[in-house]
């Protein structure tokens, strides 16, 4: 009984020790998919205003004004006129919850990082930094609340 | 000749006729035929219109068994108006009792060409306003999706090279997939070919109030080019990457145009100065009255107003006799302001008016304030419908048709319109019209 003990102890041994260690090559993850491919359906017009709002005003929508804002955004063609003038009023709207310029001028870089995530829920990439990076030095008026409004109106942040 | 030679030669031929012209309109064809009008306004006169109270005349005789006949459409037909049980004009002592003075000196049946007894295959409003608009009956898509025919705003756009805010389609709400129809999904037309949609009396109304009378007045300058800047880079990085999104080709400038237009009108309805009909009190009146000023900005070369009011008459027949009676009106408005208060469209426009359908024989059985029965609209008799158009070209004063002799076709108001606008031989080229045939080709 012992030996059988002792030969099972020992196969049990062999086999749990057979673990190869992976290999660390000290270099980061990165994603190699593309950033926006998983963004492939357009929002309704009451998806797109919801979120807008919540993203803006910090809190949700009331269940009227969606109607009443749907209605509005069905009732022009061109939806991008639409949007804008909705959005345009937003802005006129006390509520609105913006972090301020100075705050902005003083950490451009985390500002429109969390921009990225605050409208397209995802990293910035490089290019679009250093775009960004760029386009505030050249434009010292730029406020946030320009920039929100490119967000709010740009296509990707039509899909999701 | 080599064979090479041949294929090169054949290549280098075919090539040649098939390059275009950019010609200096910006246009990259050349029309195909000459306009008879440079501007056509479609009234979708639709709601379900029963050719006895309208075109007919019989008012209560051919609906209500009450012996009273008469016209109350007498600024569209000619004829003199009941004298008996009068309740489809505006409210005075009793509902309905004070019916609206007549605006055109002239009927439009007098000014042009009517079409007693037309056929309308399709009873239903988005189908038959479908049909109304792209000249095929819609037998194969549903309700609540776009058309899969081209709309004749697409074909006046590819073919004619008119500019987005050249086109409007201005619907009295947005019920019916009424809006799904400014553009459709056939693949070689879509939404770079739509027209501008309107339905003004929600954008205007206490909808309109809330939430989008107070927009901003950014500087076009100093905010919006900025602005516009950043956007641009980021649709440019999406577009490598994700989905177009529908876009019906209004340039930066006519976008301006369109939001300025949003606020002056505005304006305009605090100052009570927008162009209403005298008596505007019901939707379709309204509805007409910002087509006029839609008219009036942007001078279209094609504008469609659709009118359903009359669509009550399911429950109400008074109040459909009151609808019939306020648009007749609002048409009428509508023709007296272009010839008067639009130069660039005066003497330069014509009008077309057709229902999508018509209504039933026989009642329904539900019974209105006044006793009256109402009709849906299934039976044959909601497949007779008229049209009416008047403009440079048209033959004035002339009648085709009659109760028991049908001539025409829903199908061929899209031809009639291209027709007119100088681009039927591309509508009939593109081979997906049910009828090649215009209203004038059955004159």
């Amino acid at each position: 009984m012992r030996k059988i003990y002792i030969i099972f102890s020992l196969i049990l041994f062999t086999f749990a020790s057979c673990k190869k260690e992976e290999p660390i090559y000290d270099v980061n993850q990165i994603q190699s998919t593309s950033y926006n491919a998983n963004k492939d359906k357009l929002k309704s017009p009451a998806q797109y205003i919801s979120i807008l709002y919540a993203n803006l005003f910090q809190q949700a929508l009331s269940a009227n004004e969606l109607v009443e804002i749907t209605r509005c955004i069905e009732s022009i063609g061109d939806k991008e006129v639409a949007h804008e003038i909705i959005l345009s009023n937003f802005m006129n709207k006390s509520g609105v919850t913006l972090p301020s310029d100075s705050l902005m001028r003083s950490d451009l870089n985390g500002f429109i990082e969390e921009t990225y995530k605050r409208f397209y829920v995802r990293d910035i990439t490089e290019a679009e930094r250093e775009f960004f990076l760029n386009f505030f030095e050249s434009h010292p008026d730029l406020t946030v609340e320009m920039v929100y409004y490119a967000f709010s109106l740009s296509n990707e942040y039509q899909f999701y | 000749m080599k064979r090479r030679t041949f294929i090169k030669n054949s290549a280098l031929s075919v090539a040649a006729i098939s390059t275009p012209f950019i010609l200096p309109s910006g246009r990259l064809f050349a029309a195909t035929g000459q306009r008879m009008a440079d501007h056509v306004v479609f009234v979708a006169f639709a709601g379900g219109v029963r050719q006895q109270e309208s075109v007919l005349k019989r008012y209560l005789d051919d609906s209500q068994e009450y012996p009273s006949t008469g016209n109350i459409m007498y600024n569209m037909f000619n004829g003199s108006s009941p004298t008996d049980k009068i309740v489809y004009g505006t409210d005075g002592i009793v509902s309905g009792d004070t019916p609206i003075p007549q605006l055109l000196t002239q009927t439009l049946q007098s000014q042009g060409t009517l079409f007693n007894e037309v056929n309308a295959s399709v009873v239903g409003h988005y189908p038959g306003v479908n049909t109304l608009l792209t000249g095929n009956y819609m037998y194969s898509q549903g309700l609540r999706n776009k058309s899969s025919s081209p709309t004749i705003f697409e074909y006046l756009r590819r073919h004619q090279g008119e500019k987005a805010t050249k086109t409007w389609f201005i619907g009295n709400g947005i019920g019916n997939s009424i809006p799904l129809l400014d553009y459709s999904t056939h693949e070689d037309y879509g939404s770079q070919y739509g027209a501008n949609f309107l339905a003004p009396i929600i954008t205007f109304g206490s909808d309109g109030e809330d939430h989008l009378k107070n927009a901003k007045v950014y500087h076009p300058e100093d905010e919006l080019a900025p602005m516009y800047k950043m956007k641009y880079f980021l649709d440019n990085v999406w577009y490598s990457q994700g989905k177009a999104l529908p876009n019906i080709g209004n340039t930066e400038q006519e976008k301006a145009e369109i939001k300025q237009f949003v606020k002056d009108m505005f304006e305009k309805k605090d100052n009570g100065t927008i162009a209403h009909p005298p008596q505007a009190s019901g939707g379709d009146g309204q509805t007409i009255g910002y087509a006029c000023e839609v008219l009036k900005r942007f001078k279209p070369t094609f504008t469609v107003v659709y009118l359903s009011n009359v669509d009550g008459c399911h429950n109400n027949f008074t109040g459909y006799l009151q609808s019939l009676h306020a648009a007749d009106h609002a048409v009428g408005h509508l023709w007296d302001y272009i010839q008067n208060q639009i130069p660039e469209m005066a003497n330069n426009t014509t009008l077309i008016l057709s229902p999508e359908h018509g209504r039933n024989l026989e009642p329904n059985g539900i019974k209105d304030a006044n006793a009256f029965y109402g009709y849906d609209h299934s039976d044959a008799n909601s497949r007779r419908i008229f049209n009416i158009m008047v403009g440079p070209g048209v033959d004035s004063n002339l009648t085709i048709g009659s109760e028991g002799n049908q001539v025409g076709d829903i199908v061929n108001i899209t031809p009639t319109i291209a027709e007119i606008l100088g681009f039927k031989d591309d509508v009939i080229n593109s081979g997906l019209t049910a009828s090649n045939t215009s209203l004038f080709d059955l004159i």
